[in-house]
Order: C-alpha cells, then sequence, then structure tokens
C-alpha cells in the first residue's frame, strides 16, 4: 500500500506532490522489505459482530448472520500524550491511522434512534476531554480526515467519556453484545468510549 | 517508542522473543473459546480488548492509493478493485514447497480470508469476472499457481469451500530478483487495466485484469 512515507507536515503545508510513480503517505514505516512495499508502523486490522465471525463461519458455529464489520489502522501510544497534545480537542480525527475507518453494516441498524441503511460507511470522532461526537459519514475508500466533508454526514451523535483504565498502547475497536444489539467499544490509553448500535 | 521497540524486536529476532504471550480479552460467555490459528498474535503486545497481529492486514487499491488520489480528485468515481490481506513475514524460512506445500489451498495471505471486491465487471484471461465480493486462494505449484474466486466471503481463510468457487485462473510464477520478506499484494497498472503482483520470498506471480 504504500510506496513512500513522507511526514504528516507535508499534508499541513499543502504539499500533495510526489515524485512520480510514488505517492504520499503520511505514517513511518518499522521495517524495510526488499520490495517496496513495507509494513505499517499502524496496522490495519478488522473486527466483527458478532465477534469472529469468520472462524465461526468455517466451524459451522456461526448462529446469528453477520452484522457488522469495522477495518481501521492502529497506530500506537509509544509513550506519546495521545488525547489533547498527538490528538488535539475540538478536531475532526479519523479514528485510527491511514484509511479512513470504515464501518459496514449487514442489515439496517439505529444509532441514537435514527436507522442506519445496510452499507459502507466512514466513522470520524471529534474528540474533547468528558464527550465525543462520533461522526458516521457515507464518503467511502478515503484517507484520513484530511478532506472530511460535513455535508455527507449521515448523522453525529456524542458519546460520554470514560477514564481512567490502564492504558492501551494500540488504538482498539470491537464489538461487544448488548441486549438491543452492539456495543462499538472505542479505545486507546486511559480513554474508552462506547457507541451503542441497536438491531431493532 | 516503547511499542516500536518491541515490534521491530520482535520483527528481527522473529519467534525468539522471550515476553510471555498476552492473549486477547476473553471470548464472550456465551462461547466457548475459538481455536484460531497459533502464533497469530505479536508476543509482549499487551492489550486487554484485542491483540495486534503477528501478520498486519494491509489494503491495496486499483487506481494504485486510491484514496489518497482522492484527496486531490473528489470526482474521481468509485475505485475499480481493493484487496484486503494479511502479510505473513518469512522469519528465514523456506516458503514454496515447504512451509506453503504444493497442491495445497493457500489463503494468499494469513488470519482472515484474503477479500478482493471489484467493482465494475473485469476481465481475467477472457473470462468476465462479475462485480462484486470475493475470497482468494491458492493453489501453489513449482511453474505454476491456481488462483480461486470464491464466494465464502467473512470466512476465516484455513478452510475453504469449494462448491462456492467461482472462477479458477492458472498463472505463471517467476523468480523474484529479491527475496519479499513479507508477503505483498499490490496492483500495476496496464496498457488494459492492471496485474495483480503477488509476491512472497523469491516467487511473484502476476494475475492480469483488464477493465
Amino acid at each position: 500500500m504504500k510506496q513512500a512515507f513522507f511526514a504528516l507536515s507535508l499534508f499541513a503545508f499543502g504539499l500533495t506532490a510526489a515524485a512520480q510513480g510514488t505517492s504520499v503517505t503520511n505514517t513511518a514505516v518499522i521495517n524495510t522489505a526488499p520490495k517496496a512495499l513495507p509494513l505499517d508502523k499502524s496496522p490495519m486490522d478488522m473486527a466483527y459482530f458478532p465477534e469472529d465471525y469468520p472462524v465461526l463461519k468455517i466451524k459451522d458455529k456461526a448462529k446469528e448472520p453477520l452484522i457488522a464489520r469495522i477495518i481501521y489502522s492502529r497506530p500506537q501510544k509509544a509513550d506519546r500524550v495521545v488525547f489533547g497534545d498527538l490528538i488535539e480537542y475540538g478536531k475532526v480525527w479519523r479514528l485510527g491511522a491511514n484509511e479512513a475507518t470504515e464501518i459496514e453494516f449487514f442489515r439496517d441498524v439505529k444509532i441514537d434512534g435514527k436507522k442506519v441503511a445496510k452499507g459502507k460507511y466512514t466513522l470520524y470522532a471529534i474528540v474533547n476531554p468528558d464527550a465525543w461526537t462520533l461522526i458516521v459519514n457515507k464518503e467511502t475508500d478515503t484517507w484520513g480526515s484530511f478532506k472530511y466533508d460535513e455535508k455527507k454526514d449521515l448523522l453525529r451523535v456524542t458519546l460520554p467519556v470514560e477514564k481512567g483504565q490502564q492504558p492501551v498502547d494500540a488504538f482498539t475497536l470491537y464489538f461487544e453484545k448488548t441486549t438491543a444489539g452492539a456495543n462499538l467499544v472505542m479505545s486507546w490509553d486511559d480513554v474508552k468510549t462506547t457507541l451503542p448500535i441497536a438491531l431493532k | 517508542m516503547k511499542q516500536l521497540l518491541k515490534l521491530t524486536a520482535c520483527l528481527l529476532c522473529l519467534s525468539a522473543c522471550g515476553e510471555p504471550q498476552t492473549s486477547s480479552r476473553n471470548p464472550s460467555p456465551a462461547l466457548a473459546p475459538i481455536q484460531k490459528d497459533t502464533g497469530t498474535l505479536l508476543q509482549g503486545n499487551a492489550n486487554p480488548y484485542a491483540a495486534i497481529d503477528l501478520s498486519p492486514m494491509d489494503i491495496a487499491y486499483f487506481p494504485v492509493d486510491y484514496p489518497i488520489a482522492k484527496m486531490t480528485n473528489p470526482n474521481i468515481g468509485l475505485p475499480l478493485a481493493r484487496v484486503i490481506y494479511s502479510r505473513p513475514h518469512r522469519q528465514n524460512r523456506k516458503i514454496f514447497g515447504t512451509l506453503l506445500k504444493y497442491g495445497e489451498h493457500w489463503r494468499l495471505g494469513a488470519n482472515e480470508a484474503t477479500e478482493i471486491e471489484l467493482f465494475k465487471d473485469a476481465t481475467i484471461q477472457n473470462k468476465t469476472v462479475r462485480r462484486g465480493r470475493y475470497i482468494m486462494y491458492c493453489v501453489p505449484q513449482p511453474d505454476n499457481w491456481t488462483i480461486v474466486l470464491n464466494s465464502n466471503v467473512y470466512s476465516w481463510g484455513l478452510k475453504q469451500d469449494a462448491a462456492q468457487d467461482k472462477y479458477r485462473f492458472q498463472i505463471p510464477v517467476e523468480k523474484a530478483t529479491a527475496r519479499v520478506e513479507f508477503y505483498t499484494m499490490v496492483f500495476q497498472k496496464t496498457d488494459t487495466g492492471a496485474n495483480l503482483l503477488l509476491a512472497w520470498d523469491d516467487v511473484l506471480a502476476r494475475l492480469p485484469f483488464s477493465f
């Protein structure tokens, strides 16, 4: 995926040009393979609801249909102050790294009482000390939040923040089952936030 | 930098890392523990919810780096194809014929089955491949690979259901000029579309798409 690595500041200065045949990306890399496609420092990962659905499926143990899948990249705290410093309060964050975080619903669901039709969406968050604004946006297959367009929002929901947990080094998203459906749990550093997703 | 050092150390010293394995969080009580492949979690990576995979996931688009291109060209339209796969690393092992046995199914990656999504119909070896999502797997042989597109999406990569095979293509393999440590999938533009390059160790293969 990554042909080259450049600093995030390149975007800040609006320099999007790159050497011919390569492209600008904005994370450093952890290792250099002989080919020009090193691993990301913030590796991509996937989470399902029901949890571990692909494993259940090949074991014929998937009792319920697939409801949601999230694809995101996992930056590391790496001894930095995350919220309020690395991720500035009040600004739109891509809820991960690299490509914007994608959530796909395989059936209609409800968030904050509003219908979310089956399909693919991009998630963003505006982080503040006591609450996050979680944004469900209709522009998919996009990079970061650099071109975030509020006009393409499906909905915004304010979520309280839980603090004080043992710090989590790698940003983590996962689903947990609830009586109404599922929670998407978002956790990084000492902060945890929960997005309730209802099936009815 | 602690985590980065651990990551790097693990990549360098490979399986020799002595830190205790940290398991991912407990499965939900309703389910028995799920046996995934062993050794798929990066050791020493403390995370109470979901540990980092030893073979991290990655994504490849065609057009190449489509999400970045879209930032400067918002009217770019849909991508043509996207592959999501996990990237095992060689770790001084002999891959083809040893780790991956000739004639047996290989998931073209690690962990979940490798997924390809075509956003419009494509042509491979004069056969029309309908738009949509598929999983991909491979039957490697010394001189050629059979690449299979299968409909059993959202499945783990260890057990393929051949009854759901949709397309099979035999492609030649080439000797790579340099060893590839991390299994790699990437699209390369051609006159008529793109080659999906598949490379690991000293072997590479190309699956040609026309759009």
